[in-house]
């Protein structure tokens, strides 16, 4: 196992004794989304639980101090970070996976047609929520502590996504016209993120040389 | 790899916050035994261990940890134990989630060892980690250390807030960790009575700098206690009284053994404990401090 | 083996488990051959350093009462050595002159102690 790996699963070990609290919220979630179009489930997923699900180890590791346990385990800081990363990719894996059944069955309960561009526009959409997220909190949590930064850095970039979920989801029938540009955009995303991490390595404030 | 230091600091130096600096920190352990890093709230003890434990960065001299350098490759972690005065662990695991969580980053772990040490120890693996008392989380990140075979424990000031039944329990765990000879042992305290038997090596730290540094009979030796009437101590040429506490009854302060033959009258001379070494070094101003080891 | 340590007593640690140790020996509690915890062991028991029991256990083998076998501990060695002659030597000296001092106080002359000792020596050879 690599050294990323095993941080994920620090990461996901991390917030495990919460998992109870994660899926109430979820339940709730999906009670909620039931009755909405097929096409915001995995985007709302993402938006209101997937970024806070990621975000988690940092509020615990700012409780336990869990920097020093960072620093004692055999374990690169640089794998420590991405680790970071790599806990939140899974995170917004799981919930592709999980948030598109659900589509699928509440478009078929509903009879509410969900074909293939749907749920991709829906999906790049779902990405580039968590990619806004992710690529804009995480650097920030590393170099000033969750506790520091969180009442800025969660509100400010979840207001403005919301405003942008919005307005997408108005518009989310004339974005299916632009299925070319979709893989550009999941491009985009992925090169966004890395850049994120490069920030989050370079301005990391426990950097040991 | 067998070395025969523990770790070597040389010369090392780091900012810390406005004036406090380590300057020109030198000491080290031969490996297989334990050194009592000593001295008061502030001394600049826990950002030495810090550099040490490659934890934090300095600015200038070098630091060798089991034969490795520092900065070095992270798997010199595998080899070290590290209890600080605080625990970092999440407080809503289970001791057996302690385990399942860290197993996967050490090579050596051992989980039948991890789980007869908590049972040695009178930990429960079902407790979560928020409900151990002080005591018993020390215990607990001593049991982590020993199940990935450690072979250097720090610990930063692992007796305060123990109780005196916990304090002798932890001075026998070390003593049963170094039956091993390729064990060592580097904690630092501001209690200096878990030295008195245990330690056989001590360095005083006061204001960043290392005042002395050898086994703890070379530190015994290096100085004397002297007690006086009020003004007996004043007019002494030669000799530096370190920390002198002065009241209207009587004075008394450290000396140097080479200068305490120079006080003559009736004053009375005597060899001193570890704690009136640390307490009258620790009394005096840090800039005046041009001892160095 | 037994050690008792005081933290009283003004003698150095390392000093009192010599003492305690050496005495053990000569007295024959400790036969030759017996094997002696290894320093460590001595250390981790007694609650005290690793040097103070290597310089307990130094001294030892250094006045002829113990070997240590580096990695596995240490052992009584056979009582005919020189060394140790010397020490019991010593002790029948450190004896006797007690035995004088004492004997000075009481006003006793030389034959009244001399026929003390021939009644002991007789008493210990029958034993």
């Amino acid at each position: 196992m690599s050294a990323v790996a095993r941080m994920v699963l620090l990461d996901a070990r991390t917030v495990a004794p919460y998992k109870i609290q994660g899926l109430v919220v979820f339940a709730v979630c999906v009670a909620v989304l039931s009755g909405n179009n097929p096409a915001v489930v995995v985007p709302a997923l993402v938006l209101l639980l997937t970024s806070v699900v990621s975000a988690y180890p940092f509020v615990i590791a700012d409780k336990a101090r869990l920097e020093t346990l960072y620093a004692v385990l055999p374990l690169p800081r640089r794998a420590v970070l991405a680790g970071h990363y790599g806990w939140a990719l899974t995170c917004f894996a799981a919930t592709v996976t999980v948030g598109t059944a659900l589509s699928l069955v509440i478009a078929r309960v509903r009879s509410v047609p969900f074909g293939g561009h749907t749920l991709l526009t829906s999906l790049t959409l779902s990405w580039e929520i968590f990619v806004i997220s992710i690529a804009v909190q995480f650097p920030l949590f590393i170099r000033f502590g969750y506790s520091r930064i969180s009442v800025l850095c969660t509100f400010l970039p979840l207001a403005l996504i919301m405003m942008a979920v919005t307005r997408l989801h108005l518009t989310i029938v004339t974005f299916a016209a632009l299925l070319k540009w979709l893989p550009l955009l999941w491009v985009a995303g992925a090169v966004v993120l890395a850049a994120s991490v490069t920030v989050a390595i370079a301005t990391d404030r426990r950097h040991v040389p | 790899m067998s070395t025969d230091k523990a770790f070597a600091l040389r010369g090392v130096g780091a900012a810390v916050s406005g004036a406090f600096a380590l300057r020109d920190v030198s000491f080290e352990l031969p490996t297989g035994y334990v050194m009592g890093l000593i001295g008061a709230n502030g001394a600049g003890k826990t950002t030495i261990l810090r550099c040490l434990l490659g934890m934090r960065r300095f600015d200038a001299g070098e630091i060798e940890l089991l034969g490795r350098p520092v900065p070095g490759p992270v798997a010199l972690r595998q080899d070290v134990g590290v209890v600080l005065d605080h625990t970092s662990l999440v407080g809503d695991w289970r001791l057996s989630g302690v385990e399942r969580t860290l197993r996967p980053f050490y090579d050596r772990w051992d989980g039948a060892r991890y789980r007869r040490l908590l049972d040695e120890f009178g930990l429960d693996l079902r407790a979560r980690v928020k409900d151990l008392s002080r005591g018993m989380a020390v215990k607990l990140m001593i049991a982590v250390a020993l199940s990935h075979r450690a072979r250097l424990l720090v610990f930063d000031e692992p007796t305060s807030g123990l109780d005196p039944v916990a304090r002798d329990e932890l001075l026998g765990i070390i003593g049963d960790y170094l039956v091993d000879e390729g064990h060592s042992v580097l904690f630092s305290t501001h209690i200096t009575a878990d030295l008195d038997r245990i330690g056989d090596y001590v360095t005083l730290v006061h204001g960043g700098r290392i005042v002395r540094t050898g086994t703890r009979d070379e530190l015994l030796e290096a100085y004397r206690i002297v007690r006086a009437g009020p003004d007996e101590l004043t007019g002494l040429i030669g000799v530096e009284l370190i920390g002198v506490r002065q009241n209207s009854i009587g004075a008394q302060a450290l000396v140097r053994t080479e200068e305490a033959d120079l006080i003559g009258g009736h004053v009375l001379i005597e060899a001193p404990t570890l704690e009136e070494i640390a307490v009258h070094i620790g009394a005096r101003a840090p800039r005046r401090n041009r001892e160095m080891a | 083996m037994r050690v008792v340590l005081s933290n009283s007593a003004g003698v150095p640690i390392y000093q009192q488990i010599k003492e305690q140790v050496g005495a053990a020996i000569l007295s024959g509690e400790l036969a030759e051959g017996s094997a002696l915890p290894s320093v460590r062991v001595l250390a981790r028991d007694l609650r005290i350093s690793v040097i103070t029991t290597t310089r307990a256990y130094s001294e030892l083998a250094a006045e002829g009462f113990i070997a240590t076998v580096p990695g596995k501990g240490a052992y009584v060695r056979p009582l005919d050595s020189e060394l140790v002659r010397e020490q019991l030597l010593r002790q029948v000296e450190d004896g006797l002159q007690t035995a004088l001092d004492a004997a000075r106080r009481a006003g006793l002359q030389r034959d009244d102690v001399v026929q003390i000792l021939d009644g002991l020596i007789g008493a210990f050879s029958e034993h």
